[in-house]
């Protein structure tokens, strides 16, 4: 295990400039899936919370979505969108629209319906009750969507490299192929490393939020 | 004489096929104070909220200042009717001010930007009893008397003439309710605003009342000020609520 240990270190002092270039296209291939399943999913939540006969179905469908398996989902797409990042980017949005438009449609349908009643009664809009009453005050609720996804989709990101996408998962992959534990398990902790502080960040911001609302 | 101010004609409404006003008629004069008293789905609070169209009447019309709700835009007429309603709502995230200054606001009103907003909040937590340096707080840190003023401020914010309340002091203490009924006294008699006041207590719709609208199954039982209802009940249900509000019946 110590030997582990410092083969691991041993690999980050000889290839920090690889690992930090790793580090930096995984951040960027997550960060693409997150910006895009948060965009989407914000959007389908608030869709089917205006429209709710369409919930049953809409969830449905991302729960459907949800539960293939990670891996096959990328070998899924390969046909369609090729190899390479944009394969990787589409299976991870694909992925994190779940979370985002679960969490999103419990947060708008389960507030208050006394303030509800008072920002209609005073001449909301529907635009202004969602924007000034019901996205903030289910804020919190969607923040932590938002979390998870994050952290899923900083996770999964890690298997893309099996279609050919970068980030860490090619040195978690090299490691396999190669047979050495030490540098998937220097890609491994990164991954976790970087999910954790995003998660950190995050939840300060959903404290926020969670202690202005209700 | 003063005017009519709002009018219901003739009007039915039903929810899943079971009446709750029926042949409802009533007009009621500019500078009223009127409160609706009854049971339990006598329709009176579904007689408030055909005023500002939260619901639509089946049949029969509800006039607004002389014109017919039906064809008034529905977020316009809200804005010039002031709403309270029993629990508040006053919304958690905005401030005491944002909450106060939330109607000119969504209608973009000039005399409430920048500095203004402030003096303007300032002024109407005075008006309902309120120390000014609450306008920086949350609801949460307010006691429930203190939010009721805070949301009689805010249905006042745009200068209504008319303002909705729907069983506004239900929910706090008996001390408080007292405080609470002695100050929309004082602001319906400063600022000579129509008031529709829904309550399940007589003893308040007395108290309160320049009219009394007694319900009783989705019909006008007894419409009179408060001597009236007092002197010459007109069903028995109208005499049963009026000696229940003189006589205590202490447990023995």
């Amino acid at each position: 295990m110590m030997e582990l240990l410092q083969s691991i270190f041993a690999l980050y002092a000889e290839r920090g400039d690889w690992f930090l270039s790793l580090l930096w296209d995984h951040f960027l291939l997550s960060g693409q899936a997150i910006l895009l399943s948060g965009t989407i999913g914000l959007l389908l939540g608030i869709l089917i919370s205006q429209h709710q006969k369409a919930a049953p179905a809409m969830m449905g469908i991302c729960n459907v979505l949800y539960t293939i398996p990670a891996i096959s989902l990328l070998g899924i797409l390969i046909p369609f969108t090729g190899i390479g990042n944009k394969t990787a980017v589409i299976a991870l949005t694909i992925y994190g629209i779940m979370p985002m438009v679960r969490n999103t449609y419990v947060g708008l349908t389960t507030l208050d319906p006394d303030i509800l009643e008072a920002a209609n009664g005073m001449g909301s809009t529907a635009m202004q009750t969602l924007l000034r009453v019901k996205l903030p005050m289910a804020a919190g609720v969607i923040l932590a969507g938002v979390r998870n996804m994050v952290v899923m989709t900083v996770s999964v990101a890690g298997i893309a490299s099996f279609v050919g996408a970068g980030g860490l998962g090619v040195s978690i992959y090299r490691g396999i192929t190669i047979y050495n534990p030490a540098m998937t398990a220097a890609g491994s902790i990164l991954i976790a490393a970087l999910a954790v502080l995003l998660d950190f960040i995050l939840g300060c911001l959903e404290k926020h939020f969670k202690k202005r609302g209700s | 004489m003063a005017e009519t101010i709002i009018q219901f004609d003739h009007v039915h409404k039903a929810f899943d096929g079971h009446p709750v006003l029926q042949d409802f008629s009533l007009s009621i004069e500019e500078g009223t104070f009127l409160t609706v008293i009854g049971r339990s789905g006598c329709g009176k609070t579904t007689a408030l909220r055909l005023v500002n169209r939260l619901i639509a009447a089946d049949a029969g019309k509800v006039f607004v200042k002389g014109k017919d709700v039906a064809e008034t835009d529905p977020v316009t007429l809200r804005r010039r009717i002031g709403y309270t309603i029993q629990n508040v709502g006053l919304f958690p995230h905005m401030t005491v001010e944002k909450n106060i200054a939330y109607v000119p606001t969504i209608s973009k009103s000039p005399l409430w930007k920048g500095e203004e907003r402030h003096r303007r909040a300032s002024e109407l937590l005075q008006s309902v009893g309120l120390e000014p340096d609450l306008a920086g707080r949350y609801p949460r840190e307010l006691s429930g008397g203190q939010r009721q003023r805070v949301g009689i401020a805010r249905a006042l914010a745009s200068q209504p003439d008319i303002l909705l309340m729907d069983e506004p002091f239900g929910a706090v203490d008996e001390i408080t309710r007292r405080q609470l009924q002695d100050e929309i006294l004082r602001i319906h008699q400063e600022q000579g605003i129509t008031i529709l006041f829904v309550t399940h207590d007589m003893e308040e719709a007395l108290k309160l009342g320049t009219r009394v609208l007694v319900m009783e199954e989705g019909r006008a039982a007894q419409f009179a000020p408060p001597s009236g209802i007092i002197a010459q009940p007109a069903t028995p249900f109208v005499a049963q609520l009026v000696c229940r509000s003189r006589d205590f019946a202490p447990r023995q």
